[in-house]
């Protein structure tokens, strides 16, 4: 049933003064990138050495797998396999409508990853507790199944994530098919990019464990083979990383140079040399190698590594947050022929945000004298809540925008100059009618003395 | 809400095969799950019982069941992803509503589960020897906390079948109320109900046990038939128990469900539920069996079902909302994919894992495979190996198009 001319399909909005929806999402998604990140790695990591200690037949290091394996069901697979519905959980409620057009797309992609998922959650207790428990070539079995499964996990995921970029053939939106939205030169790059990332992690965490061997020689061989794949999968994860970007669109290529932080690319560097060069100490002097040393680097890489990166992407895909046809404001912006998608934008522009949005009080439907600063409100709410703090705090606060400016004419002729026109390359086109244009400048003018109000 | 916007907010991405397919794999998912969450919850309380206890047989009953417990957080998280991606599906406009509106109890529910879970491995590490005091009680925090995630989820589901309300819960008197932070709705008979059914199935659990140590440890009668009699006692009192709970439910349905209590589908979950007081002297089961807990997750799948048929009932016959008009763009490639990758990797890994599990756990010494078992563990890698090649060859297939 088709009722766009009627009503649109919005949701209501969750606003979150302190951080701002997108930061709640991205703490929680950065969270489980370090965890998801560091299992798979270690995954990899733990059917090799596996491998080593069943051939060559080697207790000590099977042993070093079973400690690996209850520090990752402890750590990566609580944190990971929670923070991993967190996700959805967090964006359901900051971005339903993103979450759902890629939920719609790709839900059996999503229910092959849980087979997966479930494979591996199964494997890493196998691992673990039938250690030295079952024959060789049994635990070898376990071992790779285990491996291979936590890989095919990350090969779905990164072919989802690429999607969100953007679909991986242009004929996708006429088309359709979830292959051509699935597979693009930047998925490959990804997959290959942050395989070495994982491994990377894998080698900070699997020195943790490494810390406390007793074996001093042990110790010493595990920690130099972990500074190797520590080296290896930072090295190649920074080519492949650089290749990924240049497989990229050069609208996201202008958004990283113009809109990211020019700390971005430095700190980037910065983490990854910081990372070599501690994997190179520990090959010339393995014995400094200790536990808060490990966990301090696993920290850097979670706060300088993995956070800037993650919101890069999320910038470099702005205005749209699914698929460049959902924008992160969540309204649809662009026909998808294939699936029938229709944009949103044309009814906006002729009927009003608040006459079609289902979840309006019927009061602010007509702007009029008594409610133009609630109707302005209600309008920042719904348009740019995802992205501003509506006062001084939060993301992008309004109070800091317009250089101080709180000159309501001002605020009325950028909005109908750079916004109603769709002008600004990392913004949603706002289809505003004058008197929602006005109602929102008004409401933007009157921030210190809303706040007064409402606080 | 009226139907149209109901429609509307639904995804205009459609799906990528009939929702009736969603509909039943989101029940049997769901379902899978709660069995999962009944044994985690019913081991949890039992470990905790035996922590605090000075019995010799309960003391010795936790250690187990803390083990248990651990590894049934574990499975309850891992099936629970999938109702919960079926839900958002084919119930998006319901499920994507409920949570805004309850955000930060959304998000709350994460923090909760993850400290719920870290405080058992607490207990877990600390407390390996019968648990120190504080362990102990942070098996406590544990219980309270999953019963407390458990509350979040029965609350979202609770308010995603009240449309009605929902424009009176987002702008109380006509202003828009956008921190999410109230819980609206909930029903304390249907969520004591779920919760309660942990005692059946956890019973049904303790007698498969009794029958998987009798083979390991034969002289251990006095123990094992204690634990049988637990079993057995946790079935009949906690299937009583559980329908005393879905009489509290049934008398407290909104107006939009009247009559469901006397349909064919709520009668079906009293019988479940019968079934599940029975069943002890259905199967004699003072010697233990798995048969017992066959019959439990029997009977939960048969109330998951009478569940949904609550909800069709609410959503359709009240507001109108027809499942079956939600377009359809059909994606050969995904469905087959996900079906092979069922049939096949998982069928062959989780077999084999199941397996040898089993096996070697019944061998107090080093298990070496039979050859059966070794072949299954052979066909589940050669099946991953085909996985991973085929992912490849479609995508350079896409590529080169």
């Amino acid at each position: 049933m088709d009722n766009s001319n009627e009503i649109l399909g919005l949701y209501p909005t969750w606003y979150q003064p302190a951080l701002g929806s997108g930061w709640v999402l991205g703490i929680i998604a950065v969270i489980h990138v370090l965890a998801s990140h560091t299992s798979v790695g270690a995954a990899l990591v733990s059917t090799w050495l596996a491998t080593v200690a069943v051939r060559r037949n080697r207790p000590e290091l099977l042993e070093y797998v079973r400690r690996y394996g209850v520090f990752l069901l402890v750590f990566s697979y609580v944190l990971g396999s929670i923070t991993g519905p967190g996700i959805w959980f967090s964006a359901t409620v900051a971005s339903p409508r993103g979450l759902s057009a890629l939920i719609h797309s790709y839900v059996w992609w999503w229910a092959t990853e849980w087979v997966f998922f479930f494979i591996e959650v199964v494997g890493i207790y196998l691992l673990v507790y039938l250690a030295g428990k079952v024959d060789g070539r049994s635990y070898l079995k376990i071992a790779w199944i285990f491996g291979l499964a936590s890989w095919a996990t990350m090969l779905i995921i990164v072919g989802i994530l690429s999607f969100m970029m953007w679909p991986g053939q242009e004929r996708w939106f006429t088309e359709g098919g979830t292959l051509n939205g699935f597979f693009g030169l930047y998925t490959f790059a990804q997959i290959l990019s942050r395989t070495c990332f994982m491994l990377m992690a894998a080698a900070l965490a699997g020195g943790l464990i490494a810390a406390y061997l007793r074996d001093g020689a042990f110790r010493l061989e595990m920690t130099r083979k972990l500074a190797w794949v520590g080296i290896l999968g930072a090295v190649l994860g920074a080519v492949f990383f650089q290749w990924g970007l240049t497989t990229l669109p050069e609208s996201a290529q202008l958004l990283m140079k113009t809109r990211l932080p020019g700390s971005f690319v430095p700190a980037m560097w910065a983490i990854l040399t910081a990372i070599v060069i501690y994997f190179f100490a520990l090959l010339l002097r393995p014995g400094t190698l200790n536990a808060p040393l490990a966990a301090g680097m696993m920290v850097g890489l979670l706060i300088f590594g993995i956070w800037p990166e993650e919101r890069a992407r999320e910038s470099m895909r702005k205005p749209y947050v699914a698929g460049q046809f959902v924008y992160s404001n969540q309204i649809i912006a662009r026909d998808v022929p294939a699936l029938g998608v229709k944009s949103e934008l044309p009814a906006l522009e002729a009927r009003g945000m608040l006459a079609l949005h289902p979840f309006m009080p019927e009061h602010l439907r007509q702007i009029g004298e008594g409610n133009e600063l609630e109707a302005g409100h209600a309008l920042a709410i719904v348009y740019c809540s995802n992205c501003h703090g509506l006062g001084t705090t939060g993301t992008r606060p309004f109070g800091e925008m317009f250089a101080g400016n709180r000159d309501a004419a001002d605020i009325e002729r950028f909005i109908k100059g750079a916004l109603v026109t769709g002008n600004m390359v990392n913004m949603p086109r706002i289809p505003l009618h004058d008197d929602e244009a006005h109602a929102l400048a008004q409401f933007i003018a009157s921030l210190p003395l809303w706040h007064s109000i409402t606080r | 809400m009226d139907i149209d916007t109901l429609y509307a907010l639904r995804s205009s991405s459609g799906l990528p095969s009939h929702p009736a397919i969603f509909l039943v794999l989101l029940v049997l998912t769901w379902a899978l799950h709660m069995i999962a969450v009944h044994v985690m919850l019913g081991s949890t309380a039992l470990a905790l019982t035996g922590a605090f206890s000075s019995n010799a047989n309960w003391r010795r009953l936790a250690g187990p069941m803390l083990d248990t417990a651990k590894v049934a957080v574990s499975i309850a998280i891992v099936i629970g992803v999938a109702p919960l991606l079926f839900v958002q599906v084919i119930y998006d406009p319901f499920w994507y509503v409920s949570n805004v509106l309850s955000a930060r109890w959304a998000i709350a529910f994460i923090v909760v589960l993850l400290v719920a879970y870290w405080a058992m491995y607490h207990h877990y590490f600390v407390g390996k020897e019968g648990g120190s005091a504080t362990s102990r009680w942070s098996l406590a925090v544990s219980l309270a906390l999953l019963l407390a995630a458990g509350f979040i989820m029965h609350a979202l589901t609770s308010q995603a079948l009240r449309p009605e309300l929902w424009m009176a819960w987002y702008a109380p008197e006509g202003h828009l109320e956008t921190a999410g932070s109230g819980i609206h709705e909930f029903n304390l008979g249907r969520y004591l109900f779920f919760i309660v059914l942990a005692a059946p199935v956890t019973g049904a659990w303790l007698l498969g046990c009794r029958r998987y140590l009798d083979r390991r440890e034969p002289n251990d009668a006095p123990y094992l038939d204690w634990l049988a009699g637990l079993g057995n006692k946790l079935m009949t009192v906690g299937g009583f128990a559980a329908l005393i709970c879905y009489a509290a439910w049934m008398a407290t349905l909104p107006g939009s469900a009247a009559g469901f209590p006397v349909s064919l589908w709520s009668i079906g979950a009293n019988a479940a539920i019968l079934l599940l007081i029975l069943t002890p002297a259905l199967f004699r089961s003072a010697s233990g069996g798995y048969g017992p807990f066959a019959t439990a997750t029997g009977a939960i799948l048969l109330i998951a079902t009478a569940r949904e048929a609550l909800r069709h009932r609410i959503l359709f016959g009240t507001h109108g909302y027809e499942l079956s008009t939600y377009a359809v763009n059909l994606d050969w490639y995904s469905n087959a994919l996900f079906c092979l990758t069922f049939a096949g990797v998982g069928g062959f890994a989780i077999a084999y894992s199941v397996a040898i599990a089993w096996e070697a756990g019944k061998t107090p010494a080093v298990y070496t495979a039979s050859p059966r078992v070794d072949r299954l563990g052979g066909f589940a890698l050669a099946a991953l190996v085909v996985w991973i090649a085929q992912y490849f060859f479609f995508g350079f297939l896409v590529m080169t198009r």
